[in-house]
């Protein structure tokens, strides 16, 4: 399922030889994930049923939708946090346009694409044109979108019409949730644009070395348009399935999901310097802080503790990350 | 060598060219051809206006009068992308990769080749092959630059030039941070290139190299080319005389100082190792001695100054501070005990570049400018201007940021922190990179006035020849070993040069 994979002997040969401690990354991800499972199989009442691990990739594809985007976007120096406003925007804009203005199911969900599109192409333009600093201007659209959801609704939910089309969004297609599915698709299409596409290279060489980018006749704005416009799209498309499995548009929704999701970025190997990352990695990343809020849930832990169980375990993920490549850096150069 | 070259057609034909910013005439009717296949160095000091006319060579400045053709096209207004489509291809002196991605894909930044829309491996590895080849160079294109050694990625750079099948490719320094095994690799590919029929301007200090591989040299002062010379004819007196314009001399050694050798040593080190690089060193500092510490990139020079602050924790050997042992040097151990370093690196781990002279000079030592918590303005300022005033740092005021000073003065406020902090072992990293000729000499007398007061002082220099201008001392590293110590009449460049190169 990696692209890695596809690529030919030859280049597999040279990636492992210097990428030592990416891939030792990803080993010790997969390594913990398994730990996980085998852990919670054992103590936690129906972590391994079928309905249980269904519902784990509906909500990984929550987290995993946005974090495909927000990979780019950290691996090309910068950072973007207003997914959780802007997906609770998102399922009220497709709410109120399809219920209240009756815009009509499917033009209600492409206004709500086209707008995010365009919110998170005004954070990259910021960016880009006037270099307000990405966390600035994020932080900007995570405020506004956040306290526009909740002043178009009174704080209350929009309830969604009935539609064929809605509930196959928010349910399942041959047993599997379409999220899930929506998740997966993607995944690979982002896998792709970063490794074989002009774009996708780009990113890497400007959060690696700007201005070396720059003399190479790059075109630096542009992309970092085109990164945020991404994230603001992908916010949209979670914000649309959120809405459609809830059946309504909330503007309380998704509350803290932008740290789940830069969470899953780090703990995949990303760097948040920039220059460095792979989609793989995200996507281990997304899976390692499902498995854990799911586990902790079934282990009945207080709602509370919960947040300070997981914050624990992500800084000690990104530790072990960091000290690994340290490592591998420091046995490179010798 | 310059027969075969002298009936080559003119690629490059420079006429009258000027370009002034505000109040300064960086270049002043500037005019030469380049023939192709020939290789013509560019000399001159800092700010002669070399960097001026590598601009606007390759369209980064436009020139306010004079033109510039190269194969029969004029530059005229077109800017970068015009200069790129006349084969002008430039190599910086600041190295612009990218270190998280491969070989190939460096070499094609930003001009990847596609196959049915995705990126096409394939191709590039083989492009870059392709030029490795004709270069003799042993690079695979699959390594991540990252991983590579200056020298290697350096040759990437020329590589990468190399590809874009210039006619005119100028090259900006590109030996100046590599070792002599390493410039020989750079500059075989560099002869290669020329003998395709490119013409190369070839910019560097390093006279040594401009003979080997320059047909002819263009020399620069103050804005203006003053002569163009065949390097085969010109000896090296009449070329530095053109870039001082006045007839120097060859740099003397000054005066023998007299350093009384009898007592405790102000600093021991034995034994040290700090592997891969430092492997067993070595050596006594007295006071009021310099001793320097030679040899090629890489002989782990900085390394040894490094373990001696308490930076690099040693894997073994002792450092004695006069007379005593010190069982754990950790930084603060060695600051209190009076050791202070001064990086190789000014910029990145020298000066704090926003802040003032005052606050550059002061940090190393908070409390003789503070009453309690509180720092004090006044006591601040004025230990900044007795040691502006001690050191001849060249600033407006005190408070002016050090990022607005030359370099060579910016050096002296790094070495005036220590003196600030009552520093009496100074371990000085590259002192002199990147400053001009005076500076130089200007660092050289305050070091030796350091020493006159009863400082020792650890001199380490890349530039070997420098070394019997300021040292009492020279041991050279090899191989992480002392591998000879230098003093009184055999101290000189020739016997520095060969202790550090022999094999």
């Amino acid at each position: 399922m990696t692209v890695i994979q596809t690529a030919p002997e030859q280049q597999r040969r040279s990636v492992g030889r210097f990428a030592g401690g990416r891939s030792l990354n990803e080993i010790g991800l997969i390594a913990a994930i398994l730990v996980l499972y085998v852990a919670l199989g054992s103590t936690a009442a129906g972590f391994l049923t079928l309905d249980n691990q269904l519902g784990m990739l509906r909500d990984a594809a929550t987290v995993g939708i946005a974090a495909w985007g927000v990979t780019l976007v950290i691996i090309a120096g910068e950072i973007d946090i207003s997914i959780g406003p802007a997906v609770a925007f998102s399922s009220v804009l497709v709410a109120m346009g399809a219920a209240e203005w009756g815009l009509g199911i499917g033009p209600a969900i492409l206004l709500t694409l086209l707008a995010g599109t365009a919110w998170g192409g005004l954070a990259g333009w910021l960016r880009a044109r006037f270099e307000v600093p990405s966390f600035i201007a994020t932080l900007g659209i995570w405020s506004a979108l956040g306290g526009l959801g909740l002043y178009l609704t009174d704080a209350l939910p929009v309830v969604l019409p009935r539609s064929g089309l809605f509930e196959v969004l928010g349910g399942d297609v041959l047993g599997i949730p379409t999220p899930a599915i929506v998740m997966v698709v993607l995944f690979f299409v982002f896998a792709y644009i970063a490794r074989y596409t002009g774009y996708g290279r780009s990113v890497y060489a400007i959060g690696g070395n700007a201005p070396a980018a720059r003399m190479a006749g790059i075109n630096l704005a542009r992309v970092r348009v085109l990164l945020f416009a991404t994230t603001g799209l992908l916010s949209a498309v979670t914000g649309v399935l959120l809405a459609a499995r809830l059946g309504s548009g909330n503007g309380g929704a998704a509350s803290g999901l932008e740290f789940d999701v830069i969470a899953a970025v780090v703990i995949g190997g990303t760097a948040l310097a920039g220059g460095r990352g792979t989609m793989l990695g995200t996507l281990l990343g997304v899976a390692f802080i499902t498995v854990i809020g799911n586990g902790l849930v079934l282990l009945g832990v207080n709602s509370f503790l919960q947040n300070v169980v997981r914050g624990v375990i992500i800084v000690v993920a990104v530790l072990v990350n960091v000290v690994l490549s340290k490592r591998a850096r420091a046995t490179r150069e010798t | 060598m310059a027969a075969d070259v002298a009936s080559g057609t003119s690629v490059v034909e420079v006429d009258g060219v000027t370009r002034h910013y505000p109040g300064v005439r960086a270049l002043t009717d500037a005019s030469m051809t380049i023939r192709g296949g020939e290789i013509r160095a560019l000399l001159g000091r800092n700010g002669a206006g070399k960097s001026t006319l590598i601009r606007v060579l390759s369209g980064v400045e436009r020139a306010d009068a004079g033109s510039v053709v190269v194969a029969g096209g004029r530059l005229g207004a077109g800017g970068v992308r015009r200069a790129a489509e006349l084969g002008v291809s430039t190599v910086h002196q600041e190295l612009s990769l990218v270190p998280g991605l491969s070989v190939a894909e460096n070499m094609y930044l930003g001009r990847w080749p596609r196959k049915g829309g995705a990126v096409d491996y394939p191709a590039m590895r083989a492009g870059a092959a392709e030029v490795f080849a004709r270069l003799g160079l042993d690079i695979d294109p699959g390594a991540p630059v990252g991983s590579l050694s200056l020298a290697l990625r350096q040759l990437v750079e020329i590589s990468r030039a190399v590809r874009e099948q210039p006619r005119l490719l100028i090259l900006d320094e590109p030996t100046s941070a590599l070792a002599a095994a390493e410039v020989d690799v750079v500059l075989d590919a560099v002869t290669r290139i020329a003998s395709a029929g490119v013409a190369v301007l070839y910019v560097s200090h390093r006279l040594e190299e401009i003979r080997r591989i320059a047909h002819t040299a263009t020399v620069m002062r103050d804005g203006r080319i003053v002569d163009t010379v065949e390097v085969a004819a010109a000896d090296t007196a009449h070329i530095v005389s053109l870039m001082l314009g006045e007839t120097a001399g060859a740099a003397e050694r000054p005066p023998e100082r007299k350093v009384d050798r009898t007592g405790v040593p102000l600093l021991a080190v034995r034994g040290l190792a700090v592997p891969p690089k430092v492997l067993d060193v070595s050596f006594d500092v007295h006071p009021g001695e310099i001793v320097g510490l030679g040899g090629l990139m890489g002989s782990g020079r900085t390394e040894v100054l490094r373990a001696i602050a308490g930076f690099g924790p040693a894997s073994s050997g002792t450092i004695s501070v006069e007379g005593r042992l010190i069982s754990r040097p950790s930084a603060a151990v060695m600051k209190r005990l009076g050791v202070g370093m001064t990086p190789e690196d000014r910029k990145d781990e020298g000066i704090v570049p926003l802040l003032g002279v005052d606050e550059n000079l002061v940090m190393s030592r908070m409390d003789t400018v503070s009453s309690g918590p509180t720092v004090r303005p006044g006591r601040v300022r004025r230990a900044a201007e007795r040691l502006i005033e001690r050191l001849s740092i060249a600033a407006a005021s005190a408070r002016t940021p050090i990022v607005n000073l030359s370099g060579g003065n910016q050096q002296k406020a790094v070495i005036g922190r220590w003196l600030h902090a009552g520093s009496r072992i100074l371990l000085l990293d590259e002192p002199t990179r990147g400053v001009d000729v005076q500076a130089k000499a200007e660092i050289y007398r305050l070091v030796r006035q350091l020493a006159d007061s009863g400082a020792g002082i650890v001199f380490v220099s890349g530039e070997l020849e420098e070394l019997p201008l300021v040292c009492d001392r020279v041991l050279a590293l090899r191989d992480g070993r002392v591998a000879s110590e230098l003093a009184g009449p055999e101290l000189t460049t020739d016997s520095v040069l060969s202790a550090a190169m022999a094999a």
